[in-house]
C-alpha cells in the first residue's frame, strides 16, 4: 500500500513474477502502475507490505537486491549530451560493471538496441525511437533477473514501437522476467504470459488473457462464411461441448464458445459434416478491452 | 564513494561540453573584474593613479619648504611623485610634454603674506587630460592652507584677549609640522577593518567569489535537473547508496568551485597584476569559500522544486550577497548597519582575510576569516544535507 496524503495511491496489489515470464500491468493512466513499479524498485517505500526479487527484500534504505532488477523509466532517463556509449557505461559503473566484461557487455547492448553504429554520437543527436533504444539497453546492460519497463512505448513510432515489442519477446525468450506496464491492450495481449488489470490503485484482476475473458463470462466468437444446409450445422454445433451458442443466417453461421481456438478443427469438420461448404471462417477472441471494460465500467483510454 | 565519484566526473563532462560552467566560472568574472578595475580601479582605491607633480618654489621660505616637505613625505609613501622646477617655464614644458599632471607654484610673497595675515595662494596648474590628478592637488593645497589658517585664527584670538600681537615665528613653527597643518594622507598603521587591496586585487577577487555561487549552482542543482529530466530515478534504482547522487552533486560542485578560483587568481595575478597575497592563505581562503557557496547554493536547492526555481532564487541569493559582502563596493567601509550585516556573508570574510594577506602577511593572518567562514560552511552545510536527504527518500 502507498499513501501521498489522503490519496490512496495503490491499495493491496500482490504480484508474483515467475523467471521468464512476461507480466503485464494494464491499466489507464493514473491507475497506480508506475507508484507501483516505484515500490518493486525501491524508489518508494511501501507503507505496508513488502517486495522480494530472487529472495532478497527491496528497501529504500538498502541497496541489496537492486542489482537483480533493471529500470526503463517511462520518461527517457539518459543524458543528451553523453554519446551512446558514455551512457551505458556510466550505468554499468554504477552496477559494479567495470574492464573487460563492461565493454563486451556495452557492445553487445549496442548490437541488441541496434545503435552499435551510433555508438558514438551524443544521444541529443538522436531520433526518438533511438533514444527510447537506449533507455531500453542502459536498463538491461547488467542482465537482471527482472527487467521492469514503465510504458516504452508511449510517444514511439509504430516502426521503433515495434522493435521494442520485439525486444521484450525475444528478452523473455532468454530466460528473463518482464514487468511491463502498459494502457495499450494490444501490447498486453501481444507480450504478456499474465497480465494484472489495475485501477484507482487497485488490481482488480489477473491471470492469463484466457482466464481473465473466462472470468467476465465473455466468449469467443467464430463466423463462417457457407453455403449449404447451414441451419442443420448450426445444431450440430451446439453440440460440441465449448460451444454456447450457434445461429444461421444467409451464407453466415455465427458460433460463440468459450476457446474457439482449441475446438475450431472440430467446427469446420461439423460444418462439413453436415452438408455445408465453408468458404471463409473469422475467429474473434473478446480481447483485454472488454474485460478491463467489463471490471471497471470505463474503457482503458479514458 | 566510488559512485559519488562518477556522477561528479560524469556531471564535469557534462558541464564542460556545455561550456555553460566556463563561461560564469572563467570568462565573466574575468571580463568583469578587468572592467571594472579599468573604469573604477583608482577612482574607488585612490591608488594606481600614477600621481606625478611638479612644484615651482619662488617663496623660497619656512612656508614653503613646510609645504614641499608634506609633499615630500607624501613621496615617500609612495601616494605621488614629485619632481621639482627652477621656474614656472620648466614645469609648463614639463606639463605639456606628459610629464607631470600637474604642478603647484608657491609664488614669493606667500610667507610675507600669511605672517602679516594677509592671503596668500598657492596656484595649481594642472593637465586638462588629467582632471583627477589636478583636483587631489588641489585638496593637498587647500589642506595646507586651511591647517596654517586655523593655527592663525586660534593664534589671532589669543592674542586679541591677551591684547599683544602674533608671533610670526610661532605660526611658521605650526605650517612645519605637517600634523598642525592638517594632512592626513598618512597610510601607514592600518588597522584590520581599513586595510584595502589594491584595486586590480580587489576586483579580481570581488568578482571572483560573486561568480564562484554562480559556479557552484551549476552543481548543486544539477540534482534537481536529474529529477525533471528523469535520470535520477535510475541514479536511485541502482545499487549505491542514495547518499552517494547528493555527494556526488557536491563533489562536483566544489570542484568547479576550486577550478574556476584557481583560474581565476592564476589569470587576474597574470593578467592584472592582481596581488593575492601569501598562497597557503589564499588557497585556505578559496577552499573555505567554495564550501560555503556549496553550503549556500545546496540550501537553496534543497529547497527549491525546479532547477529554473533554484536557479532565480540562487541568482537572487547571489546578487544580494554579493553586494552586502562588499564584492563591487567596501560596504564594511561604510560604517552603520550594512557594516555589520557585511560580516553574516562568506564574501566579506574572503575579502577581509584577502586584505589581511596584503602587504606582505603570513598565511596565518587568513585564518580568522577562514575560520568565519568555514563556521558558515558548515552551518548552511549540515541544513541543506539534512533537507536533501529528507527530500530524496520521500
Amino acid at each position: 500500500m502507498k499513501r501521498f496524503g489522503d490519496l490512496t495511491a495503490v491499495d493491496g496489489v500482490s504480484l508474483t513474477i515467475a523467471q521468464g515470464e512476461t507480466f503485464g500491468l494494464l491499466g489507464p493512466n493514473g491507475a497506480g502502475k508506475t507508484t507501483t513499479i516505484s515500490m518493486i524498485c525501491g524508489l518508494l517505500a511501501p507503507d505496508q507490505g513488502s517486495v522480494t526479487v530472487t529472495g532478497q527484500e527491496i528497501s529504500t534504505k538498502s541497496t541489496k537486491g537492486r542489482s537483480e532488477i533493471g529500470l526503463v523509466p517511462q520518461d527517457l532517463a539518459i543524458y543528451p549530451d553523453l554519446t551512446g556509449e558514455e551512457n551505458l557505461r556510466f550505468f554499468g559503473h554504477l552496477y559494479g560493471m567495470t574492464g573487460g566484461a563492461l565493454d563486451s557487455r556495452v557492445d553487445e547492448v549496442l548490437d541488441v538496441i541496434g545503435l552499435a553504429d551510433r555508438r558514438d554520437d551524443q544521444t541529443k543527436e538522436y531520433s526518438g525511437g533511438m533514444k527510447r533504444r537506449l533507455n531500453i539497453g542502459i536498463g538491461l546492460l547488467h542482465e537482471p533477473q527482472l527487467l521492469v519497463l514503465d510504458e516504452p512505448t508511449v510517444g514511439v513510432d509504430p516502426q521503433s514501437r515495434n522493435a521494442i515489442l520485439e525486444s521484450v519477446e525475444s528478452l523473455s525468450r532468454e530466460g528473463m522476467a518482464v514487468l511491463y506496464t502498459t494502457h495499450y491492450m494490444e501490447e498486453a495481449e501481444r507480450l504478456c504470459d499474465r497480465v494484472a488489470i489495475i485501477d484507482e490503485g487497485v488490481v482488480q484482476a489477473q491471470g492469463t488473457r484466457r482466464e481473465l475473458v473466462s472470468m467476465v463470462g465473455e466468449k469467443d466468437r467464430v463466423a463462417m462464411s457457407a453455403s449449404g444446409n447451414l441451419v442443420e450445422a448450426a445444431q450440430a454445433l451446439r453440440g460440441i461441448e465449448g460451444v454456447t451458442d450457434a445461429s444461421a443466417s444467409d451464407h453466415r453461421i455465427d458460433v460463440l464458445a468459450t476457446d474457439a481456438s482449441s475446438i475450431l478443427p472440430q467446427l469446420l469438420a461439423t460444418v462439413t459434416s453436415s452438408g455445408g461448404s465453408i468458404t471463409g471462417v473469422e475467429v474473434e477472441e473478446p480481447n483485454l478491452e472488454a474485460v478491463f471494460l467489463h471490471l471497471t465500467g470505463k474503457a482503458l483510454r479514458d | 564513494m566510488g559512485a559519488a565519484l562518477r556522477i561528479a566526473a560524469k556531471d564535469l563532462k557534462l558541464r564542460v561540453r556545455d561550456r555553460s560552467a566556463f563561461i560564469l566560472g572563467i570568462l565573466a568574472p574575468l571580463v568583469l573584474a578587468y572592467i571594472f578595475y579599468l573604469v573604477f580601479g583608482p577612482a574607488a582605491t585612490g591608488q594606481g593613479l600614477n600621481l606625478e607633480y611638479g612644484l615651482v618654489d619662488e617663496d623660497r621660505s619656512q612656508i614653503s619648504s613646510a609645504f614641499a616637505s608634506i609633499l615630500e613625505d607624501a613621496e615617500d609613501d609612495d601616494v605621488l611623485v614629485l619632481e621639482m622646477f627652477a621656474d614656472r617655464g620648466a614645469a609648463d614644458s614639463a606639463l605639456e610634454g606628459g610629464e607631470i599632471d600637474a604642478y603647484f607654484l608657491l609664488p614669493s610673497g606667500l610667507d610675507q603674506a600669511v605672517r602679516s595675515n594677509q592671503s596668500g595662494t598657492i596656484e595649481i596648474v594642472g593637465d586638462v587630460d588629467s582632471p583627477t590628478s589636478t583636483q587631489i592637488a588641489a585638496s593637498f593645497a587647500e589642506q595646507f592652507s586651511s591647517g596654517v589658517r586655523a593655527s592663525q585664527l586660534a593664534v589671532a584670538t589669543t592674542a586679541t584677549v591677551a591684547g599683544a600681537r602674533v608671533d610670526p615665528e610661532f605660526i611658521a613653527s605650526l605650517s612645519q609640522d605637517p600634523a598642525a597643518a592638517g594632512m592626513t594622507y598618512a597610510l601607514a598603521d592600518r588597522t584590520a577593518t581599513t586595510k584595502q587591496l589594491d584595486a586590480s586585487t580587489y576586483f579580481a577577487a570581488g568578482m571572483a567569489v560573486f561568480f564562484l555561487f554562480f559556479t557552484v549552482q551549476f552543481g548543486v542543482t544539477g540534482l534537481l535537473e536529474e529529477d525533471r529530466d528523469g535520470t535520477l530515478a535510475r541514479l536511485m534504482a541502482a545499487p549505491i547508496p542514495r547518499v552517494s547522487v547528493v555527494a556526488g552533486k557536491a563533489i562536483l560542485a566544489f570542484l568547479l568551485g576550486i577550478i574556476s578560483m584557481t583560474v581565476l587568481v592564476v589569470a587576474t595575478t597574470l593578467l592584472m597584476d592582481a596581488s593575492w597575497g601569501a598562497p597557503l592563505g589564499v588557497a585556505l581562503l578559496v577552499v573555505a569559500g567554495v564550501l560555503a557557496a556549496v553550503g549556500i547554493m545546496g540550501l537553496v536547492a534543497s529547497v527549491a522544486k525546479t532547477p529554473e526555481g533554484a536557479g532565480n532564487v540562487g541568482s537572487i541569493i547571489a546578487v544580494v550577497l554579493g553586494m552586502l559582502g562588499g564584492t563591487f563596493f567596501p560596504v564594511a567601509a561604510s560604517g552603520g548597519l550594512l557594516a555589520s550585516l557585511t560580516y553574516l556573508t562568506p564574501h566579506a570574510w574572503f575579502m577581509l582575510g584577502l586584505a589581511e594577506l596584503s602587504s606582505d602577511a603570513p598565511w596565518t593572518a587568513a585564518l580568522p576569516a577562514v575560520g568565519a567562514i568555514l563556521v558558515l560552511a558548515v552551518s548552511t552545510g549540515l541544513l541543506s544535507y539534512t533537507l536533501l536527504r529528507r527530500r530524496m527518500a520521500r
